[in-house]
């Protein structure tokens, strides 16, 4: 069992990386998960689904009727985006929960960098589609608002990946603690806090394939209106 | 517990390569169905063209069987009508020899004229050979 917030790093090229996290392990391993998962889910598609595939399915299907209601049909091209976002969150979370392995979420490198990765694709589509009405916005509805705008820009990527991460770590450090704390013929205090934090690394996937989906919205859906 | 370091940027690489890996698998899958769904249908087509030749074939041999039941009503008119000709032919014949026989036997009775009694037998003999040669409906 790995130590609690003491983590293994390595030296490349000058650059620390956080072995454990980083992947060379656990990130790694999650994508190979979803990548086997998206591989089982594609390679042989039926008309009446069934085994992964009904799975994935369920997912994407759902995802794409999330992506529908808040965007549009403009954000159609962002669905490989999220679907891939949502995988990735769930397959780590879960990852965590396996004895010995860690998730990637449970590092603020990770969560940083996919909460980084939805802001700055926020902006960029919002200049994009929209070019300097897009600045324009941040000035209103008077010019004084740009303060809280900014502000209000900035706390995005911060919540995002900081909400994750608590509850990723504070879920793994509870499940090592009491495995600690109790002996082993009374296991159940860990296995309700295992299911719980099963349901937990779901939810939070949720909340943050849901959340990027919105601050997403906000670029590309206001330019269907105008 | 928290410390930002260059696993920051590689997670973003990570993540990136993940879209684009799916993004690849989901085109390829995509591809894959179009590619489906194009042989799918060459198969209907190819059915369709099958189908229709088959009713061809099958159209074209209700016309040959027609036909050839026609020329074999036709055959069988032909054949009984040369019947009817080969028959009235060989009645008209039988009916020539017919009378040159009994020219013939006219002739004998006028030679002989011999008393009325041979006369008599020589008529019923004659008539009597008529008898038994007599042929079908024959009228003499």
């Amino acid at each position: 069992m790995h130590e609690i917030g003491v983590r293994e790093t390595v030296q490349f090229a000058g650059f620390t990386f956080n072995w454990e996290t980083l992947c060379m392990t656990m990130t790694w391993l999650t994508m190979a998960v979803v990548i086997l998962i998206a591989f089982l889910a594609t390679r042989s598609l039926k008309l009446v689904p069934s085994g992964w595939q009904m799975v994935v399915e369920l997912i994407v299907n759902w995802l794409h009727g999330q992506i529908d209601a808040m965007m549009g049909k403009s954000g159609r091209f962002l669905a490989p985006f999220i679907v891939s976002l949502f995988m990735f969150l769930l397959v780590s979370n879960w990852l965590g929960l396996i004895p010995t392995l860690s998730s990637p979420t449970n590092d603020l490198n990770t969560t940083l960098a996919l909460a980084l990765i939805v802001i700055v694709m926020v902006h960029f589509l919002g200049l994009y589609k929209k070019g300097m009405h897009y600045i324009a916005h941040f000035f209103q509805p008077t010019p004084v608002f740009v303060v809280i705008n900014v502000i209000e820009e900035i706390a995005k990527p911060i919540t995002l990946s900081c909400r994750l991460f608590g509850n990723i770590l504070a879920g793994e450090i509870l499940i090592i603690v009491l495995l600690k704390l109790m002996p082993i013929w009374m296991p159940i205090p860990a296995v309700c806090w295992l299911a719980f934090s099963i349901f937990i690394g779901g939810v939070q996937a949720v909340i943050f394939t849901m959340l990027s989906m919105a601050y997403l919205a906000n670029a590309v859906k206001e330019e269907e209106q105008s | 517990m928290i410390d930002l370091n260059a696993t920051f940027f590689a997670q973003i690489l990570n993540f990136l390569i993940l879209v684009a890996i799916l993004r690849a698998l989901a085109e390829a899958e995509e591809l894959k169905k179009n590619y489906q769904a194009q042989l799918a249908e060459a198969r209907e087509k190819a059915q369709a063209i099958v189908d229709k030749a088959e009713k061809v074939a099958a159209s074209n041999r209700e016309a040959s069987i027609q036909d050839t039941k026609r020329e074999i009503e036709q055959m069988k008119k032909a054949a009984q009508a040369e019947i009817q000709r080969d028959h009235e032919r060989a009645a008209d014949q039988l009916k020539k020899e017919i009378v040159a026989l009994s020219l013939l036997a006219a002739g004998k009775v006028v030679e002989k004229n011999l008393g009325a009694s041979e006369n008599e037998a020589l008529v019923g003999d004659f008539i009597d050979k008529l008898d038994k040669d007599k042929i079908g409906d024959l009228s003499c």
